[in-house]
Order: C-alpha cells, then sequence, then structure tokens
C-alpha cells in the first residue's frame, strides 16, 4: 500500500489532563472545547497542504490522535470526515480509527461515531490496576476501560485496539501478566503493550518514579509475548500484536515508510515529491495553530530528508516490523540502490543482528537484533 | 613608564594556599596602582588561562611591574611575581622566589596556616627573602587573627606581631600593605656596571612572537638589538628582538636595567631552549659564572594518553607538540598497546598536572582521550644484572628474570588541625607510611611521614582531604628509592588482556585492591549485549572475578508514529555516549573505567 494510497493523521491536541509520562503535544483544556473552529482551521490547514503538493492518491487510512479526540462529538467528527471527503479521495475499504480515553467519552457516543465513518477504535486503557492507574495521573477506573469496550461492541465496534503499559512503578512480574490477561478477557482484535519509558520534559523525567529493574521488565516483556501467543495474538511489530487481518493499517504504513499527510497543531507529515522525501511539521502550540490559520499565516516547516540519512529512517521503521521488508520495496520507498541498502545493513549483518535472505530478498532482524534495534539503528546514524 | 632608580624598585612574590586570596590580593594591588581601570578589570587577572581561572590555582608564573607613589611623595616600582600554589610545581616557586627580595605571606585569617604555604615560606627564609606576614578575609565572622598569628610563629617560626590585617575583597588594609612594601621590603641588589646576568623565571610560545620569556635583571641591563646573548646552561646564543614589561598589559621598553623585571623577545621557535631557571648574559661580556639553582625538571608521574578514536592520533601528536611549547615539564614519547592503539607515554609533575594537561588537551584541542593509570618509576635489578627504569607496568619484565624492585619514596609533610590527627595517622599507616616526626603548634599538628611515592600518587591526596574534612594540607619531596615488594596485576575483559589496565601493586595490597578494582569497573562497565567477565590475575592465577550482566534488550517500545524527531534524538544522544568510549574486542569500555584503577578505598 506504500505507493498506491496516502495515509492521513489527525491530531487532537487537548486533554481533560495532563499524564506524567506524556511527552505528545496536548494540553489540558482550560475552557469550553470549541469544535466547530477547530473543524474549520483543520480543514484550512489540509486545503493549504494540497495547494502546495496535491498527491493525487486515494486516502488508506486515516487516524485521529491526541492528546484524546474522543472529547469531540460525533456531529463534530462526522461534520469532518464529510468535508475531508469532499477534498480527497477516500479509498473503498479505508481504514479510520480514533484514540479512545476510556475516562472521557460518553457511551452513547460510539453509535455516533460509527455513523461519522469511524470504523475503528483504540483505547487508551494502560492497566487495569486502579492505583497504577492513578499513579499515572490517569482519569479513568478500571471499570471505565470494560464499560467503555462493551459500549462500544455494542454499538457495532468490532475492530479495536487495546494500549496496555508494562513495567510501571513497583510492578511486578504477575500484576503486568494478570493486566494484560484482563486486556486479553476483553477479546480486542488489536493489543499494543509498551514500556513504560520515562521521556525528556515530562512530570516523570522531573520527578522519577522508581521503575521495576530491568531484569525485571525483560522478564514481563518475554512472559507477555508468551501470553499472547497462547491467546493467538499475532506479534507483528516491536510493541504491537493482533488477531490475524486486524493489524493496524495506519500504523503499518508509517512502519513501511510510506507517505502521510498531517494536519492539526504540531502534526507531522512525510512526503515522497518525485522522488525526493520531505518532511512537513505543522506549528505546535494549539491557540497559535489555530491564530495563524485565521489569520491566513503559514503553520508548516519543512525538510528534505539528505540521502545520507535515507537508509537510517527507513532501518529505524522497517527494522520495527518482525518481518522486516522485502529489498525491492525499499529501494521504491528510498530511491536507495539494492547495493546502498546492502553495504548500508553490511555491519548488521556481519554481526548477525539482521538477516538477509536472497530467495525471498527480504530483510528482517534476527531473533538477537530484534532486542537490540536500537544499537543497529545507532550505527546507522549518520555521522 | 619613567626611569625609576634601582633603590625605587620593590620585587616581590605572595606565597599563600589555594583558595587564601592570593589572586583577589593581586588584583586589588593592580587596581590600587591603577594598572587597570575598572572596566579592564576581569577577575583574577593574573590568572590568564582559563582553566586557572575555573580552578582558582595559579599554574604559571606571570609577573605584573606597578607604578605606586608612597607616603613620603615618591615613585616606587613594584614587581609583583605571581607564583604558582601547589604541590606539583614547587620547582616553579622557588623560580619565583629566587627574583624578588621579598614576599608576602598570606594567610587566611579563618583557616591559619597549610602544609604548602609552611613550604613555599621556608624556601623564601632560606633565599634570604624578607617577609611581611598578611592575614586576609580579616572581614569574614569566621576570622580568628590572633589564633592565626600564634599559629604563625608556632608552626613557621615568623615573628607576626607586626602582620597586617587585610581584606582583599573589600580593600581593608590595602594602602597599609603598598607602605609597608615599600617601607620593610629591600630594594634588589646587584650591579649594572656588572656582565648581565638575567634569570628565566618562565617562558611561553606565543603564536605570533614565538618564545617569550619572563625574565629578572640581577645584573647588567638587557635592550633589544643586535647583540647577541647566550643562555648559559645550553651555550645558545640568539639575537633578542624586543623587551617590555607587564603593567599588566604588555609594554615595550628599551631596557630592562638590574633589579627589573619584564619579558624577553627572541624569535626563537623551540621553548626547551629558553629554560626556566637558565641565565641570559651577554655574547660578546659573558658573565663569569650563572645564577644558582638551575634544575632539569623531572617528571615523576607517568600515564598513556590514547585517543579514543584512533583516527585523532596525528592530532593528538600536533596538540601534545604545541602544549609542550608552554610547559617544559611535559614529557611524552608514542607507545602503542594493543588493546588502545596508539598513543603517547607522558610524564607529569605530579596528579594536578596532569589533570590538568588532560583537561587542556580535551577542551582546547577537542580530544577525546583515554587515561590509563598513572604510575611512578620502578628501578628493577634483573638477574642478569642490567637495571632498568620501568614507567609503565606492562613494561615490567618477567618475574622469573627479576632480582628484586625498588620504588621511590617520599617525605610527605602533613599539616592538620589536631582532632584529626587518629584518622591521617591510620591512613598514612594504610600507605604503608613510616612515622619520622609529630610536631604539636597549638592547635595544628604537623605530621612527617616518609611513604612510597607510588601511594600518593594513586589516591593520597583525596583521601587525605577526605578523613580531615578538607583541613590537611600536604608538602613532599623526593628521598631516596627503596626496595619494594611489588607485583603486576593484570586485568582481562572476557579473557583477554587489557594492558593498559595493568598496574604495579604492593603484594601485601593486591588481593584487596584486585577485588576492589574489578568491582569497580563492574558498576562502570555499561551492559552490553552479551556477558562481560572482569578478571583481575597476578600471573596465570585468577584473584578476582565479577560479571557484567548482558543487556536482555535495547529497543525503543514506541515509534511515535509520523513524528520521528523524537525518536532520533534519542538515539543521537546514545550514539554521543558511545563516542567516549573505547572499544576493546567487542567490548566497549568507558573511559573513567581506565582510571577506575586509581579510586580504590573510597
Amino acid at each position: 500500500m506504500t505507493t498506491d494510497t496516502l495515509s492521513l493523521y489527525i491530531h487532537f491536541p487537548w486533554c481533560v489532563k495532563k499524564c506524567p509520562y506524556c511527552d505528545f503535544n496536548s494540553h489540558e483544556l482550560k475552557s469550553e472545547l470549541d469544535e466547530n473552529t477547530y473543524t474549520k482551521v483543520l480543514i484550512k490547514d489540509l486545503e493549504n497542504d494540497l495547494a502546495i503538493h496535491n498527491p493525487n492518491k486515494p486516502i488508506g487510512t486515516i487516524f485521529m490522535g491526541g492528546g484524546t479526540p474522543s472529547l469531540f462529538s460525533g456531529t463534530a467528527m462526522g461534520q469532518l470526515l464529510r468535508q475531508l471527503g469532499e477534498r480527497l479521495d477516500f479509498a473503498p475499504d479505508i481504514e479510520v480509527t480514533m484514540e479512545v480515553n476510556p475516562g472521557a467519552v460518553e457511551h452513547d457516543r460510539f453509535e455516533t461515531y460509527l455513523q461519522a465513518g469511524i470504523n475503528r477504535l483504540s483505547f487508551g486503557a494502560q492497566s487495569f490496576n486502579d492505583s497504577q492507574l492513578k499513579a499515572l495521573g490517569r482519569i479513568h477506573k478500571s471499570r471505565n476501560i470494560s464499560g467503555a469496550v462493551t459500549a462500544a461492541r455494542r454499538a457495532g465496534y468490532q475492530n479495536f485496539n487495546i494500549d496496555l503499559m508494562y513495567g510501571l512503578p513497583g510492578q511486578s512480574v504477575n500484576e503486568a501478566l494478570n493486566d494484560c490477561q484482563q486486556a486479553i478477557d476483553l477479546s480486542p482484535p488489536h493489543l499494543s503493550l509498551y514500556q513504560l519509558t520515562i521521556e525528556p520534559n515530562t512530570l516523570f523525567d522531573k520527578y522519577p518514579p522508581i521503575l521495576p529493574p530491568g531484569e525485571t521488565s525483560e522478564q514481563i516483556q518475554n512472559r507477555l509475548i508468551c501470553l499472547t501467543q497462547e491467546n493467538e495474538y499475532l506479534r507483528y511489530e516491536v510493541s504491537a500484536y493482533s488477531k490475524p487481518g486486524y493489524q493496524s493499517q495506519h500504523n503499518l504504513n508509517y512502519w513501511e515508510f510510506g507517505d502521510y499527510l498531517g494536519i492539526g497543531a504540531g502534526a507531522h507529515s512525510k512526503l515522497n515529491i518525485d522522488g525526493v522525501i520531505k518532511r512537513i511539521w505543522k506549528q505546535k502550540h494549539p491557540a497559535n495553530y489555530m491564530k495563524s490559520l485565521r489569520n491566513s499565516v503559514d503553520v508548516a516547516n519543512s525538510k528534505v530528508v539528505p540521502t545520507s540519512e535515507l537508509l537510517f529512517e527507513f532501518a529505524m521503521n522497517a527494522l520495527r516490523l518482525t518481518n522486516g521488508f522485502h529489498l525491492s520495496s525499499a529501494t521504491k520507498a528510498t530511491g536507495l540502490s539494492r547495493a546502498d541498502i546492502l553495504t548500508g545493513l553490511d555491519n548488521a549483518i556481519n554481526q548477525n543482528w539482521v538477516h538477509y535472505d536472497p530467495i525471498n530478498d527480504r530483510i528482517k532482524c534476527t531473533t538477537f537484533g530484534y532486542r537490540f534495534l536500537d544499537e543497529i539503528l545507532v550505527n546507522l546514524l549518520p555521522d | 613608564m619613567p626611569f625609576v632608580d634601582q633603590s625605587h624598585i620593590r620585587n616581590f612574590s605572595i606565597i599563600a594556599h589555594v583558595d587564601h586570596g592570593k589572586s583577589t590580593l593581586a588584583d586589588r594591588l593592580i587596581q590600587l596602582c591603577g594598572g587597570l581601570d575598572l572596566r579592564e578589570m576581569k577577575e583574577q587577572v593574573l590568572d590568564s588561562m582559563e582553566l586557572e581561572r575555573e580552578r582558582g590555582i595559579t599554574i604559571k608564573a606571570q609577573s605584573v611591574t606597578l607604578q605606586y607613589k608612597a607616603n613620603d611623595g615618591e615613585v616606587y616600582q613594584l614587581n609583583l611575581i605571581d607564583t604558582p600554589g601547589h604541590v606539583d610545581f614547587s620547582y616553579e616557586v622557588s623560580r619565583s622566589l629566587n627574583a624578588c627580595e621579598g614576599a608576602l605571606l598570606v594567610v587566611d585569617a579563618a583557616q591559619g596556616v597549610e602544609a604548602q604555604t609552611v613550604a613555599n615560606c621556608y624556601t623564601a627564609v632560606d633565599l634570604g627573602l624578607t617577609v611581611i606576614p598578611v592575614l586576609n578575609k580579616i572581614d569574614l565572622p569566621a576570622a580568628e587573627p590572633e589564633r592565626v598569628i600564634q599559629e604563625i610563629e608556632d608552626v613557621i617560626g615568623l615573628d607576626s606581631s607586626e602582620a597586617l590585617s587585610v581584606s582583599a575583597k573589600s580593600g581593608i588594609g590595602i594602602g597599609e600593605l603598598l607602605e609597608q612594601i615599600v617601607e620593610k621590603l629591600p630594594p634588589p641588589t646587584g650591579s649594572p656596571e656588572k656582565p648581565l646576568r638575567a634569570l628565566v623565571l618562565d617562558s611561553w610560545f606565543d603564536n605570533y612572537l614565538g618564545v617569550v620569556s619572563l625574565v629578572r635583571v640581577m645584573d647588567g641591563t638587557i635592550s633589544g638589538g643586535k647583540a647577541k646573548v647566550r643562555m648559559m646552561s645550553t651555550g645558545f646564543d640568539y639575537q633578542v628582538e624586543q623587551v617590555g614589561i607587564f603593567t599588566p598589559k604588555s609594554l615595550n621598553v628599551k631596557t630592562l636595567s638590574t633589579g627589573n623585571v619584564g619579558f624577553v623577545i627572541a624569535g626563537l621557535k623551540d621553548i626547551k631552549s629558553a629554560r626556566v631557571g637558565d641565565t641570559i648574559t651577554y655574547t660578546n661580556n659573558l658573565a663569569k659564572e650563572s645564577l644558582a639553582g638551575f634544575q632539569e625538571i623531572k617528571p615523576t608521574v607517568f600515564a598513556g594518553l590514547y585517543p579514543i578514536n584512533n583516527a585523532d592520533f596525528e592530532a593528538f601528536r600536533v596538540a601534545l607538540d604545541k602544549l609542550s611549547l608552554n610547559d617544559a615539564a611535559l614529557s611524552f614519547e608514542p607507545e602503542s598497546s594493543q588493546a588502545l592503539g596508539f598513543g603517547f607515554r607522558c610524564g607529569f609533575l605530579g596528579m594536578l598536572h596532569m589533570e590538568i594537561v588532560q583537561e587542556r588537551l580535551e577542551r582546547e584541542y577537542q580530544l577525546d582521550l583515554i587515561t590509563t593509570a598513572p604510575t611512578v618509576i620502578y628501578e628493577v635489578l634483573k638477574k642478569d644484572g642490567e637495571t632498568i627504569m620501568i614507567d609503565n607496568p606492562a613494561d615490567l619484565p618477567d618475574p622469573s628474570k627479576i632480582e628484586l624492585i625498588k620504588e621511590p619514596f617520599i617525605i610527605a609533610r602533613i599539616l592538620l588541625p589536631h582532632e584529626h590527627v587518629g584518622s591521617v595517622l591510620t591512613l598514612c599507616v594504610e600507605k604503608r607510611g613510616i612515622q619520622k616526626n609529630i610536631h604539636y603548634h597549638g592547635r595544628q599538628v604537623m605530621l612527617e611521614f616518609e611513604m612510597p611515592l607510588t601511594e600518593v600518587v594513586l589516591d593520597f591526596f583525596d583521601q587525605l582531604k577526605s578523613v580531615s574534612r578538607g583541613y590537611a594540607s600536604l608538602d613532599y619531596e623526593y628521598v631516596e628509592n627503596r626496595l619494594a615488594n611489588m607485583v603486576k596485576v593484570d586485568v582481562l575483559i572476557n579473557g583477554e588482556k587489557v594492558d593498559p589496565l595493568a598496574v604495579l601493586i604492593h603484594k601485601d595490597q593486591s588481593q584487596y585492591r584486585a577485588r576492589e578494582l574489578v568491582s569497580r569497573m563492574r558498576k562502570l562497565i555499561p551492559r552490553q549485549m552479551f556477558d562481560v567477565a572482569i578478571q583481575a590475575a597476578i600471573g596465570a592465577k585468577i584473584i578476582s572475578r565479577e560479571t557484567v550482566k548482558a543487556l536482555r534488550k535495547n529497543v525503543t517500545a514506541k515509534c511515535y508514529g509520523g513524528d520521528i524527531s523524537r525518536k532520533r534524538k534519542l538515539l543521537e544522544k546514545q550514539k554521543a555516549g558511545k563516542k567516549r568510549m573505547k572499544q576493546i574486542g567487542s567490548v566497549e569500555i568507558p573511559q573513567e573505567a581506565f582510571l577506575s584503577v586509581l579510586k580504590v578505598g573510597d
């Protein structure tokens, strides 16, 4: 899908409350949410983008991320998607995902979301342990998760993901497994299991919680891999697990180095324009972003990815996939030659971190290298 | 600057411990004599090297010529010759003092006398200098002038009944101090009629001028011109291009005459031909004998320095060449190591000197370096009767070929408040010290210990400071080489001997030190993709082992959808961290691990 379709990311930068681990572009909502104005500026943002480079490709996936997009009503989402559809060509099998905060969604909304055209949900559950949820600064409780999932299913949602975090402060191996089991009990077709990492410029970075020792987190991860396998989830990316046919198409597009357009405050785009790969990012602070667009001021910054960094950027995404990538798709996505790619990965191949399968012409991490992906990438970073 | 008669010249130094306010006092004197206007006053003018100012210590001698109009209405020329305040540079101190008729003994009115000050003051008295005791920081609430005066009298034996009380910081008593300098210090002796004899106090390399020497004219006069001058120790002749003084700005003058202190520029390219302590005379009017006290400076501490990135070797060589232009005490020769590649074996005056050189190389020349554990020079008598000097443990012959090993011993003088005597005595004995003397002077105690230099080089100074809560001070000098029961301890990383990590340790301490070393290294070596075994061995016998457990994974959990910049930043940070490490075999070892052998015991 990388060359035939385009993905669209829409950022919703507001939250009820900022979580201490979160380094995303999210801001606590201080006043009444103005759905109409934001919808209008999003459309304007898109129109500005299309005026500069119209990709002329159908939209394969849409992802509404945040922040907390579920603060927006089904009506607002419906209007937004309708207006997007007037300006873009949606693929017939388009996947439209919205992130849902189990603590910031009214259950009668799910039907309206579905009517609006959102056909996949991603629940930010994080944990099923109430004291952990509190420590993570989440506004929801464990029972809100099952409540939200049940309501969504009742409204007609079949395709959804549950986000979980592990390696939480004071967490034991059993507690982590218990969390995951509770998620599996809700039988989601997709699971994302992230290890909690302390990101720069977050509250946790300033006041670090005591995380379990490395050995414990490693043990948790290994046990989680077994547990998901037993329940017939397939691990297709470092942190992503799915039932057959339920992989996140939107994320796959990132990992396969496909093109995407990002609209909304601080959203990022990546476009291959006549063989030149360009990254674009929008003004970050929501108030400034909206003000600029209303006053017809440009909100986009961009840079061309130099050839010397293409392999690194490509590998950073594609090697995350358990099956790696096909060499011909790599040459197509980056414009590099087969020799460029194989020479660049020479060291990693020699170290047995990465394996090249000449029969199928595929490259992927070895089991060992997959655990040390960052080491491989650091070696690919240009000086 | 007008000519001043020899009787109106006063040459003096300031003797003070680090932090006792020497540089601040110098600044105040310069300011009061109008050497610099307020706009030009950078704090601590005389400490011109960036490093000196940062560490608050003086490394190289400097001088300043000031004009002072005294209360008697006459104008005097005051030449202040700065001296380094650390034991590593005591040779430079004695050179500076040699050029003076007087010295100000500056003691912190709250902290009292320190060992280094005592040693330098003795040198001054031995050289026949008039010493004026000065209590500084008199305005501090903790100042105890009476106690400190008593201490100066007890410990140094200097009459301090007329000691001056000043505060260099707030300017209290500085006017009185200037008057006393004029009244009490004698003018320089020496005769302008005699053949020229000028003492080289310091030499440094200037990119535009070549070698610049700071000199004190003892007899005769020196000017720029055609007549050649000669360095008396080497017999090397050259032409003087320019002479001048520092006010502290450099100011060219026609002539430096007897008693003057100033600079001589001779267009020399090699600093080794203008050595500190040498005597300059005129080739066509030779002085009968050179001035006393010329001494070759010998490094006492040696360490291997290696660029982390082997490609930097050439840049490193150039940097050492340049650095040695200004640092005659620094010696270096190429050496190679299986583990570290090509580098240099460098000789230093002491640990501080070593740290300063390393920091300058990293800061001024942007080199990332690995420094191996410093060692002293061992005298090894082989069974075949040959004696060799060993400054690198890796060069030690096979034990079966060694008849005996001798190590350098020093005498250490430690001055400390009496409440810490117990712990300092324990420390000295632990370091194989032999007590020679103990004197009580009021609250201060002077201890004399004979100790192996190698123990002092390792970590003695830091430990001394820590057991005495920073109050003990140390001065030492070389005594002789003595028989030593040393063994070579090798360090193996994943079974491979890493030669730069080898250390010579006294046999009685080898077990304990090897254990400490290995456990320290385990903490310093980051977890890698496989287990890393660290072993210490004497010969083939492993005496200690620890393992750095393999990292199970290193992968970012979340790849942030569209925004790759954050993830990229994290990876760049990891890469920068790796740059500070040296790859040995497949193991990455951080810089600190190489010096960890030093830190055993805290």
